[in-house]
């Protein structure tokens, strides 16, 4: 079942005097289904995070439409759960008022609110920092606590724009894991965006490769990788063929890039 | 010494100290050694006998206490309006369109030369000196504030929005607390503004208070007292910090963290 449409969308920033206008997105068309787990992989400038940002209210598209359950999107909601590259968690909030926020601004009571926020804090493996501030964890943990705060909204689809992109191969590769366990067991809908090739596969079901900018969908590779997955999935030869085709793909794709630059 | 390099807390007290040390041994060469009139400059020794007097038999501690009763009224009646007046223009950019051009020109107007439109319009009591605070203040609060509200980080805001903030959440959830310890800051150097508008309105149409204090000082050529005037401000000034800056970090703990 099609859970979140989007349909035709293209976005047109507005010209700077003297510029031209620039072309993020081409009209782009793309159905997630219920339960889905879509990667949007592409270089930078490809236009994928901007894609990310209309799905989630945060930007308007300059044509075509974004549906979720048949209800056009015409801003921020929290029936969809975003996690940021930056660090978004609010410096004066501890761990757990943070993933309480939005519990907090539905009205939920305050021991509701705690009984949630700390059955989150159990799932991204966070038990004893309930009471720190962001500013005493690492990077890593400030990116669970961000993913804990978005799913304790229990949101229709979880979107997460390249969220451990600042991070180290190791914590990366643990977090990928930690991610992958929370929707094998919850079987929550997943857009997450990435420019890293092997988080694309070993997370997705369906990897979508887009072109540089302008951007658009150039490709669309299932991922028939058995459930559950585990690192060591990496290193087979049907990981490594699909690897093989999308590094393929994107090399076109970043070779266009730099040469426009 | 190598640029940056941090000293121990025990090196730095001892730098300080050692500042005052060597002010006052100056002030004292050039007071005791006769390099300098006793009518322009009282000796160390005498400001402080001068001091003891003014607070044993003149009832200086009066003046003290009408100053600080001064600054504070005039800094917490600039405060309680500019406070919300600057979140609302750095919220809402229709309301800075509005307000800004005239809060930058008003900031410029220099509150001392109000004053004697103030005597005017307020006589010499005490709404004339909380006035000048209030003009010397409240425009500053509110551009500061406004600017503070309106540099809170875009990406903070998004994520509220996405967990379903509506507009009054994220002025009462994200740009209050993201904004409260700046502008906490901002209230600490603003005080320490109000003291020198005080001081200057006491000077010239007072009957009470530390300014008029020295100017009855400045009438006798007492030095001595004009010095310790002058002294007592700089302490409660320091004081007056020191508490702020105390009561800044117990209230954002998160800051510190």
């Amino acid at each position: 079942m099609t859970l979140l449409r989007i349909d035709r969308v293209s976005r047109t920033f507005s010209a700077r005097t003297g510029h031209a206008p620039t072309r993020a997105l081409e009209p782009t068309t793309l159905d997630v289904g219920d339960n889905d787990f879509v990667t949007i992989l592409g270089p930078s400038g490809c236009g994928k995070s901007t894609l990310l940002r209309i799905i989630a209210g945060l930007d308007r598209p300059t044509s075509g439409r974004v549906t979720l359950d048949g209800r056009e999107v015409t801003g921020p909601g929290a029936d969809r759960g975003m996690v940021f590259q930056s660090y978004t968690l609010f410096p004066w909030l501890t761990v757990r008022e943070n993933i309480a926020f939005g519990l907090r601004e539905r009205g939920a009571s305050q021991a509701e609110r705690h009984e949630i926020a700390d059955a989150f804090i159990r799932r991204v493996g966070l038990s004893g920092f309930e009471n720190h501030w962001p500013k005493q964890l690492s990077g890593g943990m400030q990116q669970r606590t961000a993913i804990a705060r978005a799913l304790a909204n229990d949101p229709k689809i979880l979107l997460l724009d390249e969220p451990f992109g600042a991070l180290d191969n190791q914590t990366r590769a643990l977090m990928q894991e930690m991610l992958l366990g929370i929707w094998e067991r919850d079987q929550k809908t997943v857009l997450f965006v990435t420019h890293d090739i092997e988080e694309a596969i070993f997370l997705g079901s369906r990897v979508i490769v887009m072109s540089a900018r302008p951007g658009r969908i150039k490709a669309e590779i299932a991922v028939d990788l058995p459930h559950p997955r585990s690192y060591k999935i990496k290193t087979t030869p049907e990981f490594v063929a699909l690897k093989e085709r999308l590094v393929e793909e994107i090399r076109t794709e970043a070779l266009k890039v730099a040469e426009q630059a | 010494m190598r640029p940056l390099e941090p000293t121990t807390s025990k090196q730095r007290v001892a730098y300080g100290l050692a500042f005052f040390v060597l002010f006052i041994a100056l002030w004292s060469w050039a007071t005791f050694g006769g390099h300098v009139s006793k009518t322009f400059l009282a000796n160390p020794l005498t400001m402080v006998q001068e001091g003891y007097e003014l607070l044993a038999k003149q009832g200086f501690l009066f003046d003290i206490g009408m100053t600080i009763w001064r600054v504070i009224g005039g800094f917490v009646l600039a405060a309680v309006i500019a406070v919300p007046l600057g979140v609302l223009m750095g919220a809402y950019k229709p309301v800075e369109a509005f307000l800004e051009p005239f809060v930058s020109f008003a900031r410029y107007l220099p509150a001392s030369a109000f004053i004697p439109l103030l005597i005017l319009w307020a006589g010499i009591g005490e709404l004339q000196k909380l006035l000048v605070i209030f003009i010397g203040a409240v425009f500053q609060i509110i551009l500061m504030v406004a600017i503070t509200v309106g540099a809170t980080r875009r990406d903070l805001v998004e994520a509220a929005y996405t967990l379903g903030a509506r507009d009054s959440g994220i002025i009462r959830r994200v740009l209050l607390p993201s904004a409260a310890p700046e502008i906490a800051e901002i209230l600490r150097l603003v005080l320490g503004w109000a003291w020198t508008y005080v001081i200057v309105a006491e000077l010239i149409g007072s009957s009470s208070g530390i300014g008029h204090m020295i100017t009855d000082s400045q009438a006798l050529l007492n030095t001595g007292q004009i010095i310790f005037g002058i002294i007592v401000i700089g302490l409660i000034g320091l004081i007056s910090d020191f508490l702020f800056k105390a009561f800044n970090a117990w209230l954002f703990p998160w800051k510190l963290a």
